[in-house]
C-alpha cells in the first residue's frame, strides 16, 4: 500500500474563464502535475476553502495538458466558482468512477442526447468520438435547452455539423424570433433522427426529468434496456465510494458509476431525484 | 502462538501503571448509568471496568473521529491501547476494513489510526436489555480483530493473545510482572461463562429475525410501517452516530487545501441533496427507511461483513424511542 493520500488534491491554474452562456461558464484548467481522465469519469473541483464539488470534463482526454470543467451556477460553490476570473488556483481531485464504456460504442451508430448543462460531459465524449471517427459508423446528437440564449458550446456545435459522419440536431423549449431549429422538450428530437435501432446505442445525460422521459421513448423506441448509458447525478462528496451520499441502491454512483447501463439501475430507488 | 497468560487483579494494575508510560491508554469506565472509553491515569486504573458489555461510545471513533483533518497521515508518537472492546464492535471493523483499507483507495488516515491501535478484547460476562449480537451470528466474545483477549473472573486476569501485536503487549508487560497459566479448571470457568451469556442472548432474543431473514423481510416490506415507525423520528442522527458500523462522512474545505472529515448520517435532512435541488430523501419515512436498507440489504450486496451487529445502542440512542427489533417483529409476524 503506498503513501498517496486519497484527498489530495492537485493544484491546478485557472488559465481561462470562458462565458457560455448566462448561467454557465468553462474553466480551463492547467494542472500542476500529469492528469488524465477517461472521458465521462469526474474530478472533484476544489475551491479553496470553500468547498468541493463533482464536475465531469468537458474536454476531450486526448488532450493531456489542460482541462476544461463547464459549471453551471446553481449552489453555493458553483457562484464562487463562477467569480473566478482567470489566474487563480483551484485544485483537482480524481479522476473518478466509471467513465462511458467507448469499447460498446465502436463499430456502432452512436445516439447522443443531452440537455442543458448535461452538454458538458458529452462534449468530452464527442471529442472523443470525433478523434475515433473511424471506429464510429455514425453519431446523431441531439441536444435540447431552456432557450437559445442557454445554447452552449455554439462554435463546437459548427465544428461538429462540419463533419459528415455526425449529425447535430438542436430543440429548445422556448425558442426566440432568431432561433431555426426545432422548439420543444429534448425527447421531440427523436421523432425525427434516422438511426438503425438495432445498430445503435444510446448515451443519455442531462437534468434527471429529461433523462426520465428520454429513455421512456427510447424504450419505446425499441431500444434495448442495454443499450442506454446514462450518467447520473448524485451528491458525490468523496468520489472514493466511502462517505454514503451517492448511494442508489447497493452502487457507490462515485464509484460504480456516474455511468451505468439503464438496466443496472433501473430497479434502484429514486434514480430520476 | 495464540496463549493464556494470567495474574492477580493487583499485579495487572501495577503493570498497567507500568504500561501507560509506553502507551497511551482508554479503557471503560462506570459512570453509574453507562459505561464509556476514557484515557487511562494512574488514579483511573482502579476505576477501569471489566467484561462489561458495549461502551456507550463505539470502537469505531478511535478510527473514524467524528471530526479529523485527512489531510494529515503522520503517525502518532505512541502507541495506544484499547481495553473493553466487545465482540460486536471488533465485528464491525470487519465492514470498515473493507470500506477504508480497499485496494482501490486506501485511506490513509484510517489506516494509521488502526495500525496505531492495540484492541483488547473482552468477553461479555453481562448483557444489556437490547443486545442481540447472536441474533446476527456474532459470539459475546472476541473471535477476530484483537490482539489480546481480556477476562477478569474471582480477582484474577485472563489474557489470551490474538496477535503479534498482542504477544508484544505481553512481552513488553513480563520486564515488570509475572505470568502464571491457567488451570485447565479456570479456562473451563471461562468457557462455561462464554455459553452461559450466550445462551442467555439466544433466549432473550427468541424470534428475531436473523441478518439474512431481516434483510429479506425490509426488503419485501411496504411502506406505510416505515411511516409508523418514523412517527417520532426527530432526525437527530444518534442512530447513525453511536452505530458501530455506520461511517458515512463529509468532507469539508479548510483554507491552505486542508480538508476535514465529519461523520454525517443519513437521517439528517439534506444528505442526498445535490445543488440542482433533487433529494430523494426528502421525505422523513424514506430517510428512516434507507437506513435499514442501508444495514440490511444494500451493504451485504455490496461487502461480504455484515453491516449490523446487533450491538442494540441505536435502540438505546433513540430519543424517539423507537426500538428496531420492534418494527422486525412486527415485519416478521405480519
Amino acid at each position: 500500500m503506498n503513501n498517496h493520500n486519497i484527498y489530495k488534491p492537485i493544484k491546478a491554474k485557472v488559465l481561462e474563464v470562458i462565458e457560455e452562456s448566462p448561467t454557465i461558464k468553462t474553466f480551463v484548467l492547467k494542472p500542476e502535475n500529469h492528469f488524465t481522465f477517461h472521458t465521462g469519469q469526474f474530478v472533484e473541483l476544489v475551491v479553496d476553502g470553500v468547498g468541493e464539488a463533482p464536475f465531469t470534463p468537458s474536454s476531450s482526454p486526448l488532450v493531456k495538458d489542460r482541462i476544461d470543467i463547464t459549471v453551471m451556477r446553481t449552489g453555493y460553490l458553483t457562484q464562487r466558482l463562477h467569480q473566478l476570473k482567470g489566474g487563480e488556483t483551484v485544485g483537482i481531485r480524481g479522476p473518478y468512477g466509471r467513465g462511458y464504456p467507448l469499447e460498446k460504442l465502436y463499430d456502432r451508430e452512436v445516439l447522443v442526447l443531452g440537455g442543458g448543462c448535461g452538454f458538458a460531459p458529452l462534449r468530452s465524449l464527442l471529442y472523443n468520438l470525433q478523434a475515433e471517427q473511424e471506429r464510429i459508423k455514425k453519431v446523431t446528437f441531439c441536444y435540447g435547452s431552456k432557450n437559445p440564449r442557454e445554447c452552449i458550446y455554439e462554435p463546437y456545435i459548427e465544428e461538429l455539423r462540419s463533419i459528415p459522419k455526425f449529425e447535430v440536431m438542436r430543440t429548445v423549449d422556448e425558442a426566440d424570433e432568431s432561433w431555426t431549429e426545432e422548439v420543444g422538450v429534448a425527447t421531440v428530437l427523436l421523432d425525427k433522427i434516422d438511426v438503425h435501432i438495432d445498430d445503435s446505442v444510446a448515451v443519455v445525460v442531462g437534468p434527471p426529468i429529461m433523462m426520465k422521459f428520454s429513455v421512456q421513448k427510447l424504450l419505446e423506441m425499441g431500444y434495448p434496456e442495454t443499450s442506454i448509458y446514462l450518467s447520473m447525478e448524485k451528491n458525490m462528496s468523496c468520489g472514493l465510494g466511502k462517505c454514503g451520499h451517492c448511494m442508489m441502491g447497493e452502487y457507490f454512483v462515485c464509484k460504480d458509476g456516474p455511468v451505468f447501463r439503464y438496466d443496472e439501475i433501473k430497479d434502484k430507488p429514486d434514480i430520476w431525484k | 502462538m495464540n496463549k493464556y497468560y494470567t495474574l492477580s487483579r493487583h499485579d495487572w494494575e501495577k503493570s498497567l501503571a507500568n504500561l501507560i508510560n509506553q502507551f497511551v491508554i482508554y479503557a471503560p469506565v462506570y459512570y453509574g448509568e453507562q459505561q464509556d472509553y476514557e484515557l487511562i491515569g494512574e488514579s483511573d486504573i482502579p476505576h477501569i471496568v471489566y467484561n462489561r458489555p458495549k461502551p456507550a461510545t463505539p470502537l469505531k471513533t478511535f478510527f473514524l473521529p467524528v471530526e479529523e483533518n485527512v489531510m494529515s497521515t503522520k503517525a502518532p508518537p505512541k502507541q495506544r491501547i484499547i481495553m473493553g472492546v466487545p465482540s460486536c464492535d471488533l465485528a464491525a471493523a470487519n465492514i470498515q476494513d473493507e470500506m477504508y483499507l480497499n485496494r482501490d483507495f486506501a485511506d490513509p488516515v484510517y489506516k494509521r489510526n488502526r495500525d496505531a491501535s492495540i484492541l483488547v478484547g473482552t468477553d461479555c460476562h453481562t448483557i444489556e436489555e437490547h443486545c442481540h449480537c447472536t441474533t446476527y451470528g456474532i459470539k459475546p466474545y472476541p473471535e477476530f480483530n484483537h490482539d489480546l483477549t481480556l477476562s477478569l473472573m474471582d480477582e484474577t486476569i485472563y489474557l489470551y493473545t490474538h496477535s503479534e501485536k498482542g504477544n508484544s503487549l505481553i512481552q513488553a508487560m513480563e520486564k515488570f510482572t509475572h505470568f502464571h497459566e491457567p488451570t485447565e479448571n479456570e479456562i473451563q470457568a471461562l468457557l462455561d461463562k462464554r455459553k452461559e451469556v450466550e445462551e442467555l442472548l439466544n433466549h432473550n432474543n427468541q424470534g428475531l429475525p436473523d441478518y439474512r431473514k431481516t434483510g429479506e423481510l425490509v426488503q419485501h416490506s411496504g411502506r406505510e410501517i416505515w411511516k409508523k415507525y418514523s412517527q417520532t423520528c426527530v432526525s437527530c442522527g444518534a442512530c447513525a452516530t453511536i452505530c458501530p458500523t455506520c461511517t458515512c462522512f463529509l468532507l469539508m474545505e479548510r483554507p491552505g487545501f486542508e480538508k476535514v472529515r465529519h461523520l454525517d448520517a443519513c437521517q439528517y435532512p439534506g444528505f442526498e441533496k445535490v445543488a440542482a435541488g433533487e433529494d430523494p430523501l426528502r421525505p422523513l419515512h424514506k430517510r428512516f427507511y434507507n437506513r435499514y436498507m442501508c444495514k440490511y440489504v444494500w451493504k451485504p450486496q455490496k461487502f461480504d461483513s455484515i453491516a449490523c451487529t446487533g450491538c442494540g445502542r441505536c435502540i438505546e440512542a433513540c430519543i424517539g424511542s423507537i426500538n428496531k427489533n420492534e418494527l422486525f417483529l412486527e415485519l416478521a409476524n405480519t
